[in-house]
């Protein structure tokens, strides 16, 4: 539609926007506030907006005791910032692309391997670390299975897609109590029971279908020719399609990627019941949700909330385009 | 894959013709439709299934209506603008469901910014009732799920052709007759998408309600998900929690299935 160009018009617009962009962050803005006050200004009954942030509540939150050794702890957040800025430049250097890649996903394994050991790191820390195993496992499986799949299902027939998202939609209708309940009680006949393994198979089972169906979206969009011409010229099926198709994909790969993530990081009730003691950070928060009556709680659980998201929230943030894009293209192009 | 689907879902149905619960897992006892007539004739089901219905009457048009809006007005602004607002408006969707719903309850909480407002305002303290906590998981719900909407909605307008648009300005379209008229239809197969997902969302709600309530049975307000959750592992009846999950996915289908069908005669007339 043309621009409304009425000066009230414009106003309103942007108050409303303004409006919506209060209602979806405040929520986040106020348990932030809240995870750097101390116990009595988190309790005070009329809000605080300034005050002397403190950020013992992390502390408690992730080390059982204070480091003393400042050194290490020095090195160690020096290593940190030349990764980061090594990962923003590494465009620049002259040494390939995938050694720097595989080096900074080295270097990170190592240092979160480390850091336990340097450091006395609480429990909290340890739900981190599953967190990332599950999520990771999880993409890295669902992508695999999900590209060749999709890819199938793009190329090999006309009706596929329409079935295939039929199939995705109606197995996203599905209760979780339906699948996790046998699943659950496999895991308990077969012992996998409170295994990564258990949960990373059934995570892939709930997700898989939308999976599926978003990385078809995106093989559509390739013209058959592409892989017809790099089969001409000698190309198995095969090598056209992880040489050829994969390398342009990858932007589609990527977003489907990181929705993937998105869905892992977020589960609870699956993790819930599938694993004792292999918690992940959603679950993580369940017990500090004890709520205003325990004591000292309040911004613990606040440290809890923001820990816990910030690691998602830096990723999505990062890659935010290609989320957007991923999901557009999935859903516009059905 | 296939086999990775569909096994559960038949074990599913065998777990819930069998009494089982955590101390005889190796040792099920046939029951038949027992697991099934308890169900139904169990009023706390009825009540959480009366709840879910609730949710899903409320938040799917409200998400919807507000997630359209907001879409459409953020297409009258400029790029930059854009890249401003939109991550913070998609924050809802990444923040981790269960903190989303921590972060919900904090402001509500004695010695959160909302109660302070609310008990500024009206003079009263706002207390965690059965009718405040039940409001709550509606307006978190709704919260959760707009920046999917709004994005999806959001990149539809995007393909809107600008021609058709213009083409209705010329045959003297008001505004609102463009947006009733080009807008919406063009938006149409979006909408029903969306609405269908999140009807299914909203259908196996767990973690809001959850944290919300703390399971507190006080408060009446499970969904058929958490009460179906309390009855498999709280109360260790894995074959009535079965069943339950049985009969929930039978009730959702049949909400869902003309929605399917709908999409499918869509999608067959695009190609």
């Amino acid at each position: 539609m043309r621009p409304v160009t009425n000066p009230i018009g414009r106003f309103v617009i942007y108050v409303s926007l303004i409006v919506f962009l209060l209602w979806s962050v405040v929520p986040i803005v106020w348990i932030t506030l809240q995870s750097f006050k101390t116990q009595r200004q988190a309790a005070a009954r009329v809000p605080l907006f300034i005050f002397r942030p403190t950020i013992d509540n992390y502390g408690r939150l992730w080390l059982d005791s204070t480091p003393n050794n400042v050194a290490v702890l020095a090195f160690g957040l020096t290593g940190v910032v030349v990764l980061v800025l090594l990962g923003v430049f590494a465009g620049r250097l002259p040494i390939p692309r995938n050694i720097i890649t595989a080096g900074i996903l080295g270097a990170v394994i190592a240092i979160i391997w480390v850091i336990p050991k340097i450091v006395d790191t609480a429990k909290f820390y340890d739900y981190f670390v599953n967190s990332l195993i599950v999520s990771v496992g999880e993409v890295a499986v669902s992508v695999s299975i999900g590209c060749l799949s999709g890819y199938a299902l793009a190329r090999y027939s006309g009706m596929s897609g329409v079935v295939m998202l039929l199939v995705a939609l109606a197995f996203r209708a599905l209760p979780r109590m339906a699948f996790l309940l046998p699943f659950y009680w496999m895991g308990r006949m077969s012992g996998l029971h409170d295994t990564y393994f258990l949960v990373i198979i059934a995570l892939v089972a709930v997700n898989q279908p939308f999976t599926i169906w978003l990385l078809r979206s995106f093989f559509m969009d390739i013209p058959r020719e592409i892989e017809e011409a790099a089969m001409i010229d000698g190309a198995s099926r095969l090598g056209a399609f992880l040489k050829v198709i994969t390398p342009i994909m990858w932007p589609g790969i990527f977003s489907t990627a990181l929705f993937t993530l998105l869905l892992a990081y977020h589960e609870f009730l699956l993790v819930r019941i599938l694993t004792q003691s292999k918690w992940t950070l959603p679950l993580a928060m369940v017990q500090f949700i004890g709520g205003a009556q325990i004591p000292g709680q309040i911004p613990m659980q606040a440290a809890a909330a923001v820990s816990s998201t910030i690691p998602i929230v830096l990723v999505i943030l990062f890659f935010q385009k290609q989320l957007v894009k991923g999901l557009s293209a999935g859903a516009v192009k059905g | 894959m296939i086999a990775l689907m569909t096994v559960p879902l038949v074990m599913a149905v065998w777990l819930s013709l069998n009494f089982i619960t955590f101390r005889t897992l190796d040792a099920p006892e046939f029951v038949g439709l027992a697991n099934y007539q308890e169900v139904l004739s169990d009023a706390r089901f009825w009540q959480a299934l009366r709840f879910t219905l609730l949710i899903a009457s409320i938040s799917v048009p409200a998400h919807i209506i507000i997630g359209l809006v907001v879409a459409l007005l953020l297409d009258e602004t400029s790029g930059r603008m854009r890249s401003v607002l939109l991550p913070g408006m998609l924050m809802p969707m990444i923040v981790v469901p269960v903190v989303g719903t921590l972060m919900f309850r904090q402001l509500f909480e004695s010695t959160g910014l909302f109660a302070w407002f609310f008990s500024e305002i009206i003079g009263q303290r706002f207390i965690f009732t059965e009718y405040s906590v039940k409001a709550l998981i509606i307006l978190h719900t709704i919260w959760a799920s707009t920046p999917f909407a709004l994005v999806i909605f959001f990149a539809g307008l995007q393909t809107l052709p600008g021609e058709l648009v213009d083409a209705s300005a010329i045959d003297g379209a008001s505004r609102l007759q463009q947006l009733r008229y080009v807008v919406i239809p063009h938006l149409r197969s979006l909408i029903v998408l969306e609405a269908l997902i999140a009807l299914m969302d909203f259908f196996r709600l767990f973690d809001s309600v959850f944290i919300l309530t703390e399971q507190n049975p006080i408060f009446k307000a499970d969904t058929v998900m958490t009460y179906n959750f309390r009855v498999a592992i709280t109360v260790q009846r894995l074959g009535k929690g079965s069943a339950m999950a049985i009969l929930a996915m039978i009730g959702i289908f049949v909400v869902v299935i003309p929605f399917l069908i709908m999409t499918y005669r869509e999608q067959i007339e695009e190609r």
